[in-house]
């Protein structure tokens, strides 16, 4: 019967499908490639419903295996690709922005740009909004390359700049890659998303010609625009240009404690750590014995000897001024419970001690102080350095030794 | 919040065989009531009629003489009933079998009162009971984590590691057992047994200070032990706890000793330290984004010790266990921030702290992503795995700076196994290194084993077709030569072992001839395309860098018998050219396809046996 007979071609397509993916799963790419073969039958009674539909699917396994079989060339590839943007209209632009990806990848950076180009100028009825979406990338990923041609030819008229020659058609092209890239740069970073990279070229376009309101005002609403994911590049980057742009402390300050705020474990911490401890101002200083805390709170930072000694600096300061004992209290007071285990084991002690000397001394003095001379980690390695005779392992006992009661202060 | 429909377990079977059955009609689940009752009376009679049976028995007699007339007044004579009830047995199935009025009256009088537990309570909690176990043999997530973790030698140097897995008949018994890595591993002495009062359902461990802790979960029971890192020390058990709703999940922690995450089926969370107890972190029956009626729970650990990953079918949420209720945030949701489809759920969430301490990996039926704590929400890596079965157990080896993290993904009914290799997440996006690649099944071996009488031939392949029950993987250095060897072990308590061997890719060679010829096929330096400057609007953003990737694992067929010794062990050989029954399969196909297609009998092997424990003569 009919319905047995569509039953049994689904069957067998699905079986087929498996093979398919059985030979890429173990990289026979030959064989999956003759499977496919068949496969493309099944688009003749196309009426499914499902997820991924076979013509898509054959787009999808069809790059795949021309990537990997070993008779494969680009020519091949380009064909075929040509053949897969003509099966399926809604996946048109999908499928040129996935080629120029091949292409690129393969050293072809104008032809790249070409099919780009084409795929812009594509209409095909009403626009969707995903293929609006699509075609703002396949403009944004365009002005890419054009970034990437006006920084070529930027660096050639620097060099040549500085022989003195100047040649003006090679300038008036970067002009104009500039304009084309600054466009389509410019729309695709209004879409709400993650744009780190297009957000970048589009900031280093706009300094190049001095126009650092515009890059400013593009990093701010990156960084705070609330219809963005919460991205901590974002207020990386905006840090980076209030920096290069010689900034007020408040200012990188604000920039960074945003960053803290979401990300507490960001490298910039050890930054932003230092600058809080020069501040004059006390809120500030208290600030950044929270933020170096915090980060050492972090697994990644575990070993970290920079993140340490700021740490061990500013409690070795608040300790011998005698002020402000109550900041370390309070920042100890929540994790006094578990720092011990987690970073002052006997264990890790003698581990810092063969492997990292300097970290052990910066461990062993923040230690001391928060638990005192009797502490595993601290009595471990000032008896280590002792033993091996090293000055400052000596020097670090005795500090201890005289500011032993501050720990039941603290703990208190 | 918005409606969305129910996930069925079917939903969760993704193309099953067992689903595809339900769909065409063939089988419905068939629930003999009356007998499942009937056998509960006659396994269980104390605990069905015990203390009217005790109060009554003088009053009812069996026996075939007739009863003296003073007896009569307060005896009843059973025989004849009794001799109704197996007249009716006699009859069972004849379409004109109706009940003895005798019977009938005689189950009227008693329903209210004979019975311990009323029957109408009872009937709805086996109903219930029925359904469930139906439900399981659809999809059974009581396995997720899986019940095999390998605790590497502490030295960098040594080859003694260990196995700890579950075993005997009902699998309650926890073995731990020394495995020197050699040429083959080996197992050295007689392993370490515990016997639990559960069958074992996951063993999860962590190593921290050089000491593993090593969390080990039934239905109602969990519990911890401690393995010195020293070879030959002991494991001592510390601490179980009893649960009064099965337990989902068990975690340790990998970075404070003796600390643990547990998850019951009522939809809490604990953090379970031996020296504090347990704290209640949250308990909340609801799923967290949508409304999805799966009791199934997962909690574990993030970059920062206090903060502890949640997960439930619908996503994964981060709590800071010293403020559970105020501080949380979102990690990934279900739905369309992460690109997925109808119907996808979250099946087994994984921290992969050693690869980079701030990423997770999170399975669903059809997708595996990478997620990054410090940037919650947006998948850094996404990939459509396309098993047939939802990926209920992962590990991850890391690699070293410069490396590929290989992640291996493994399911339980169809005993599939997927290697994949990632990298970046600090300096560079995340990136899938090189294609994936399958490895071999448990029952994928049996053509590899020596020709058997064919009745131990299909003993054989019953017992190598049960189900997996867990992964784990120990990385062997000797020196150059670097290998990854893969241990699964088998819902009946055998483990199985194969080595992937790594060899840096070769540049392109064109005369490598047909690659199908040899199954496991050496690779070339081929990259597939990457987009520069990934963005998470597409699915697929990204295959490899430029240039990069010159790494990539490559397998060696070694699959043998590890723990009992079926056969006498001996080198096996690599098989040449795909197996006669895929020839013949492949031919068909293209016969078919030419055809129109229409192929006859194209079933798929029949449905495996449920997975009881089934014992072989050795």
């Amino acid at each position: 019967s009919s319905s047995e007979h569509k039953l049994n071609f689904k069957k067998s397509k699905e079986a087929c499908l498996s093979y398919i993916q059985d030979a890429m799963l173990q990289k026979q790419w030959k064989r999956a490639a003759e499977f496919l073969t068949f496969y493309i039958e099944s688009l003749e009674k196309d009426f499914s419903r499902e997820y991924v539909n076979p013509s898509e699917m054959i787009w999808r396994i069809g790059s795949e295996i021309l990537c990997h079989h070993s008779h494969s060339s680009m020519k091949e590839f380009n064909s075929f690709t040509e053949q897969m943007k003509t099966l399926g209209v809604k996946r048109y632009l999908k499928v040129c922005l996935e080629h120029a990806f091949h292409l690129l990848c393969n050293g072809q950076i104008d032809e790249a740009y070409q099919n780009l180009s084409m795929a812009e100028s594509w209409r095909f009825g009403e626009q969707t909004a995903i293929q609006d979406k699509e075609m703002k990338l396949v403009q944004a990923y365009r002005g890419l390359l054009d970034y990437y041609s006006w920084s070529k030819q930027k660096n050639i008229l620097l060099e040549h700049g500085l022989d003195g020659f100047e040649d003006l058609s090679v300038e008036q092209e970067m002009h104009s890659c500039f304009r084309k890239a600054a466009v389509n740069l410019k729309e695709i970073i209004k879409v709400p998303g993650v744009w780190d990279f297009f957000v970048k070229c589009y900031v280093d376009l706009l300094e190049f010609y001095g126009d650092h309101n515009e890059a400013r005002q593009v990093l701010n609403e990156y960084a705070y625009n609330s219809k963005f994911p919460a991205n901590p590049n974002a207020h990386v980057y905006l840090y980076q240009f209030l920096k290069r742009h010689g900034e007020s402390k408040k200012s990188l300050i604000s920039a960074l404690k945003i960053l803290h705020d979401i990300v507490p474990s960001h490298e910039l911490m050890i930054d932003f750590n230092t600058m809080l401890q020069k501040s004059k101002k006390r809120k500030k200083r208290r600030l950044g014995l929270e933020v170096i805390f915090a980060a050492l709170d972090y697994a990644g930072w575990k070993e970290n000897v920079k993140a340490w000694s700021c740490l061990a600096r500013q409690v070795k300061q608040i300790v011998i001024s005698d002020k402000h004992l109550d900041w370390i209290k309070q920042e100890w007071n929540s994790r006094k419970d578990w720092w011990p285990a987690f970073h002052f084991s006997r264990y890790l002690a003698k581990r810092n001690w063969q492997e990292n000397k300097s970290l052990s001394y910066e461990k062993a003095l923040v230690a001391g102080i928060l638990l005192g001379k009797d502490c595993k980690y601290f009595k471990y390695v000032s008896h280590q350095g002792c033993k091996a005779q090293v000055k400052r392992f000596r020097i670090l006992k005795k500090f201890v030794n005289k500011h032993n009661l501050v720990y039941v202060r603290i703990s208190g | 919040g918005c409606w969305i429909p129910l996930l069925a377990p079917q939903d969760i079977l993704y193309r099953g065989v067992l689903r595809r059955k339900l769909r065409t009609g063939k089988s419905t689940a068939t629930l003999d009531f009356t007998k499942q009752l009937g056998h509960f009376f006659v396994d269980h009679p104390e605990d069905a009629f015990g203390s009217l049976g005790q109060l009554l028995h003088q009053n009812f007699y069996l026996g075939n003489s007739k009863l003296r007339r003073r007896a009569r007044d307060s005896t009843i004579r059973m025989t004849a009933l009794m001799e109704e009830i197996d007249r009716l047995e006699a009859r069972r199935g004849c379409p004109r079998q109706h009940l003895v009025p005798r019977l009938r009256w005689f189950s009227h009088l008693c329903r209210d009162w004979l019975f311990e537990m009323p029957l109408g309570l009872l009937a709805d909690c086996v109903h219930e009971e029925l359904l469930l176990q139906w439900a399981d043999l659809l999809f059974d997530d009581s396995p997720t984590g899986g019940a095999l973790a390998w605790l590497p030698p502490e030295e960098m140097g040594a080859r003694t590691g260990r196995l700890v897995y579950p075993g005997g008949q009902a699998m309650n018994h926890l073995y731990f057992q020394d495995v020197v890595l050699e040429e083959l591993p080996r197992a050295r002495g007689s392993p370490v047994q515990f016997e639990l009062n559960g069958r074992i359902r996951q063993v999860a461990a962590a190593r921290v200070d050089g000491e593993d802790f090593l969390g080990v979960r039934s239905d109602y029971h969990c519990g911890v032990w401690r393995v010195p890192g020293r070879t030959g020390a002991a494991p001592t058990p510390l601490q179980v706890i009893r649960t009064d709703v099965p337990a989902s999940c068990l975690t340790v922690s990998p970075h404070l000793p003796g600390e643990l995450a547990v998850c019951t089926q009522s939809g809490a969370v604990y953090l379970w330290s031996i020296e504090a107890g347990l704290q209640r972190l949250r308990h909340d029956p609801q799923t967290m984004f949508f409304r999805d009626h799966s009791p199934w729970r997962w909690s574990d650990f993030t970059a920062h010790p206090r903060v502890l990953s949640c997960a439930d079918r619908t996503g994964l949420q981060c709590l800071d266990s010293r403020a559970p209720e105020r501080c949380h945030f979102d990690l990934f949701k279900v739905g369309e921030e992460a690109g997925c489809q109808q119907g996808e759920r979250v099946v087994l969430p994984m921290y992969l702290g050693r690869a980079h301490p701030s990423q997770h990996l999170v399975t669903t039926q059809f997708s595996v992503y990478v997620l990054d704590e410090r940037l919650p929400m947006v998948p850094m890596l996404k990939w459509a795995h396309m098993m047939k079965a939802p990926p209920l157990f992962a590990h991850l080896t890391p690699g070293d700076p410069g490396r590929s993290h290989k992640v291996l993904l493994g399911t339980s009914h169809t005993q599939e196994l997927l290697l994949l290799q990632y990298r970046g997440g600090s300096q560079s996006a995340c990136q899938l290194a090189g294609p994936p690649q399958k490895l071999h099944s448990i029952a994928g071996c049996l053509h590899h084993l020596p020709t058997q009488l064919p009745h131990r031939h299909h003993l054989l392949q019953q017992r190598l077709s049960i189900p997996a029950a867990g992964l784990a993987a120990a990385l062997q250095e000797d020196g150059p030569r670097e290998s990854l060897l893969v241990f699964q072990l088998s819902e009946a308590g055998d483990i199985f072992c194969q080595r992937l061997t790594h060899k840096a890719a070769q540049p392109p060679a064109p005369t490598t001839g047909d690659k199908a010829t040899k199954p496991p096929v050496p690779t070339s330096g081929d990259e597939p395309a990457a987009a520069p400057g990934s963005s998470p609007l597409f699915e697929t953003p990204a295959g490899s860098p430029l240039g990069l990737s010159n790494e990539e694992e490559e397998e060696e067929e070694q699959t043998f018998y590890f723990q009992k010794r079926l056969f006498t062990r001996k080198e096996l050989e690599t098989p040449a050219g795909p197996s006669a029954l895929h020839q013949q399969a492949r031919q068909r196909l293209r016969q078919a396809m030419r055809e129109g297609g229409c192929i006859q009998c194209w079933d798929l092997p029949a449905p495996r046996p449920p997975p009881l424990p089934q014992p072989l003569e050795p």
